[in-house]
């Protein structure tokens, strides 16, 4: 009881005791916040993790009904939606109560089609990003014929230092797929296909982008992709 | 680190979900659905509850496949490990008098003492090499009472006020307990 611990033992003992589950939800919300600023700590974790992995062979199977029909309509959409259905995650956000603002902006940010005497050679899609309560805002402009993007910053600042902006497209019941980072006012860049219906969307994420492939922080904008001249 | 010689087929598996292709999300489904069934429903004990959980897991083994790294354990660990941590959060949540329930489902027969593993010759070749045997080895220097009290955590999922019920001592003497169970074995184990 008396003995005094070192700062290894308590480290390797708390990420025990977290692995093991021991902990009280607020200990384990402590811990898992710790897990993220603090390399060393998070070896710890692993290395136990591994450790006692070898008690796995402990749990039993037991058998599974055949859940994929709902974890893929929780994922991907409903599989038999007519039209593509953004990933749950998304239409969550697209249907709370944002959507008539993302609505009402993209009306007023729609980009013109070209006046000039040569029509475009291709379809030109945009979408207005944008949320209720957000200073933050994109236009998107997406040249079919080019097979260009632009994505331009029509409203708020750039993400505060170590953060970043990154800029996503959902397609049909695809997960998001990153476009790239919104690190200067103007993001150009080539995409040969954007099919309409698809929704941009711009999350939150460490600078350098997101580290999993995809979006880990909060989803900022969104936005629908539709004619230039709906 | 594990020097696994079987060789390991839910992390090639796990890797292409990581890249999007829900063909081997699938496939992961049916390889892997039964075993962490078997980890929801000792953990969380009723079966609405576990199928619940597992399709939050799995919808979690998409979005999080890209955080997998072969080089640091098995896949299968790997998935155990995420869903026991989904049940440990939600056994936490659960008001203090539901976790009092649990106790009475009929499943205290488990970690009061060392019983054999049950399914130990299921992962027969890994768990039988003696790297591999390093837990249990240096679990069984720790006294008995002490190892179940680890082994009723990390397969039940019981919370320090869940283990001080069952060996009937105060909830500090249990943490005491644990903590330096915790340090011998990773003295043991090594760093």
């Amino acid at each position: 009881m008396t003995e005094r611990l070192t700062r290894d033992e308590e480290d390797s003992a708390l990420a025990g005791e977290y692995v093991l589950g021991v902990l009280d939800a607020a200990e384990r919300a402590s811990v898992e916040r710790r897990i993220r600023s603090d390399k060393v700590f998070a070896a710890w974790v692993q290395r136990w993790e591994t450790d006692l992995s070898q008690l796995d062979a402990g749990f039993a199977e037991a058998p599974a009904p055949n859940l994929l029909p709902a974890i893929e309509a929780r994922l991907f959409g409903r599989p038999d939606g007519r039209r593509a259905a953004a990933p749950g995650w998304w239409r969550r956000f697209l249907t709370g109560g944002v959507t008539a603002g993302v609505f009402a902006l993209i009306l007023v940010a729609l980009v013109p089609p070209a006046p000039g005497p040569v029509a475009p050679a291709g379809p030109v899609l945009t979408a207005a990003l944008a949320a209720e309560g957000q200073a933050l805002a994109f236009a998107a402009r997406w040249d079919g014929a080019a097979g260009e993007l632009v994505v331009t910053r029509t409203g708020g600042d750039a993400a505060a230092q170590g953060q970043v902006h990154e800029l996503w497209v959902i397609a049909g019941q695809a997960a998001p797929v990153s476009l790239g980072l919104l690190e200067a006012a103007e993001l150009r860049r080539a995409l040969p296909e954007l099919p309409e219906g698809a929704v941009l969307a711009v999350s939150l994420e460490p600078s350098g982008g997101s580290p999993t492939g995809a979006p880990t922080g909060p989803v900022l904008v969104t936005g629908v992709v539709g004619p230039a001249d709906a | 680190m594990i020097a696994a010689p079987e060789p390991d087929q839910v992390a090639p598996l796990i890797q292409l979900v990581a890249a999007g292709d829900r063909a081997a999300f699938r496939t992961l489904y049916g390889v892997a659905a039964p075993k962490l069934m078997g980890v929801l429903l000792r953990m969380l004990g009723t079966r609405s509850e576990a199928e619940d959980a597992l399709q939050e897991v799995f919808t979690r083994v998409w979005t999080r496949a890209g955080r997998y790294d072969p080089a640091l354990g098995r896949g299968m660990s790997w998935l155990i490990a995420l869903t026991r941590n989904h049940a440990i959060d939600r056994l936490r949540a659960r008001p203090a008098a539901a976790a009092t329930r649990r106790d009475d489902d009929g499943r205290e027969d488990d970690g009061t003492d060392a019983l054999p593993d049950p399914g130990l010759g299921a992962e027969g070749g890994l768990i039988a090499r003696g790297e591999a045997r390093r837990v249990i080895d240096c679990m069984g220097r720790l006294e008995p009472d002490r190892a179940a009290a680890v082994r009723g955590a990390y397969l039940q999922g019981l919370s320090y006020q869940d283990l001080a019920d069952r060996f009937g001592v105060p909830l500090n003497t249990m943490r005491t307990w644990l903590r330096r169970s915790l340090i011998s074995l990773r003295e043991c184990l090594g760093s």
